[in-house]
């Protein structure tokens, strides 16, 4: 048994052409794009002071080794001053339920919003892809402080099932409340690298009011700052580095 | 951790031993040592389980590793690959296409490592990767195909066949190996590994498949661990085979899953 010619000479030919320039180059360029970076967008529904509606916030994380971002582990996301959350009807929603039964073991008035994340990981040589699907739940109090917890589902390649929770915290002017993600490891294949998040976004409250029921939605504020509404997000990921981003969501016409 | 063997060089390659916890073995050989990490997960008799390898080779002499000819392992009685439901994928496919090529139901694991290629003053190390699928039996026996790839500093795409073999006993399950001679550039050794790690089997493994016009989810059971622990755990056997002539044999016992 013995390797085609043709592989030979170009093993051969990469090694000695290739060897110093490739590597320097190599060396520089993940250099370049090492650090994770992330962009927040933020958007209202109904874009109207005062309404009553859902905010969604889009977050894409890009760059870092092998062209996949580090896992992002916590996630600070600052809310504009005045943005509410209006819930009818106080429920609340346990890790162990959701761990144990998903979002069918907790009662639909905790319910507060969804979502979807697009996560990534290299195994062998491919990069896989999976759809996660999330569903946010309030969660219970923490030393006195509101608490959400997010269910996570992906089916296929792996049917995983991730809870993580995050804590609602009062921010610094300009902004209002802060929410807290503490994201765990998605892992993948023992000796593989965790998956990372590439795409995440949350959609808190509802934008359509259906008739007749009590749902829980996002109370836009009554006032909008001059240049918009502030959104920002701090991320904290698994190699260690920090990243931040900002946007303003611009204020209803 | 247990100690044996005659011979160590690189390994590459395929891994059937199995246990519940972590545990190692360790071989050592003029001058060289290998160090045999293998894991379960989970850790549940006649379970649906992954099964975890990986291996590493140190020379202490410095010379360069005598590069791996062929690889045999033998894993340990009742153990068995529930393959039923997979596709195949064949080497023409992945030769030409690569692993994108194969059906999804057809991938058995993954993998990786770091490869030595050894030039006059300095060793340049070359990570790859493994990407293992189910191909069509032959006679009746099971054939796992393995796409070798490395990008940087070398590039190199390679096809290797795992193809089972009967297992002597106590062992119930074999798989031997043959790796060709990787030329780097004239008058250089062969290309070496210095460590190499694989996962196999599917227990959370799941894709969607049109059953009866419905689009269902479909689960593989993949590797299943055996039934019954025989008493001091379940014994394995890996066999290295070296372009030199030389042979290394290790014997590591994997502890029966807790319960």
């Amino acid at each position: 048994m013995s390797v085609p010619l043709a592989l030979r000479t170009a093993v051969a030919l990469t090694v000695g052409v290739t060897l110093s320039a490739s590597v320097v180059c190599a060396e520089l360029a993940r250099a370049a794009t090492a650090q994770t970076s992330e962009t927040v967008t933020p958007s209202l529904a109904p874009d109207r002071l005062h309404a009553k509606g859902s905010l969604t916030l889009a977050i894409r994380y890009a760059g870092g080794e092998s062209g996949l971002p580090s896992p992002v582990r916590k996630s600070l996301l600052k809310l504009p001053a005045g943005l509410g959350l209006d819930v009818p009807v106080l429920r609340s929603c346990s890790p162990a339920s959701l761990r144990s039964r998903g979002a069918s073991g907790c009662p639909s008035q905790a319910k507060i919003g969804s979502g979807h994340a697009l996560v990534e990981a290299l195994a062998g040589s491919q990069l896989i892809t999976e759809h996660i699907a999330l569903w946010i739940f309030v969660g219970p109090l923490r030393d006195f402080q509101p608490t959400f917890e997010v269910l996570g589902e992906g089916r296929t390649p792996l049917q995983k099932r991730v809870v993580f929770s995050g804590t609602v915290t009062p921010g610094r002017a300009p902004y209002g409340e802060e929410l807290q993600l503490d994201i765990p490891a998605i892992s993948t294949l023992p000796l593989e690298p965790d998956a990372s998040i590439v795409a995440l976004t949350l959609t808190v409250g509802v934008a359509r009011h259906p008739p007749g029921r009590e749902v829980n939605t996002v109370v836009v504020p009554a006032n909008c700052p001059a240049g918009g509404f502030p959104f920002a997000a701090e991320s904290t990921y698994a190699d260690g580095s920090t990243g931040s981003s900002s946007a303003t969501a611009v204020c209803p016409p | 951790m247990a100690k044996s063997g005659r011979r160590a060089s690189r390994l590459v390659l395929v891994g059937f031993l199995g246990c519940s916890c972590l545990f190692a073995a360790t071989a050592a050989w003029a001058g060289q040592e290998l160090d045999f990490h293998v894991a379960f997960q989970p850790d549940e008799l006649g379970a649906s389980t992954n099964l975890s390898l990986s291996a590493k080779l140190v020379s202490s002499t410095g010379g360069p590793l005598s590069p791996v000819t062929k690889f045999v392992l033998y894993a340990p009685a009742g153990m068995r690959i529930d393959a039923r439901g997979a596709g195949t994928c064949t080497a023409a496919v992945l030769k030409q296409i690569g692993p994108r090529g194969c059906p999804i139901d057809s991938r058995a694991g993954f993998g990786g490592g770091v490869g030595a290629l050894s030039l006059p003053d300095e060793t340049i190390q070359a990570p790859y990767t493994l990407d293992f699928f189910f191909a069509p039996r032959e006679g009746g026996r099971l054939r796992l195909l393995i796409y070798v790839s490395a990008r940087a500093p070398a590039t190199l795409e390679l096809v290797l066949v795992a193809k089972e073999v009967p297992a002597p006993k106590p062992f119930g399950l074999g798989f031997s190996v043959e790796v060709p001679p990787i030329v780097t550039f004239p008058g250089a050794p062969d290309a070496s590994v210095e460590s190499a790690f694989v996962t196999v089997g599917s227990p959370d493994v799941a894709y969607y498949e049109r059953v009866h016009g419905r689009r269902t989810l479909v689960h593989l059971r993949g590797l299943i661990v055996p039934q019954h622990c025989p008493t001091g755990g379940f014994p394995t056997e890996g066999k290295a085979y070296f372009a030199d002539g030389t042979t290394l044999t290790v014997n590591p016992t994997i502890p029966c899953p807790s319960r």
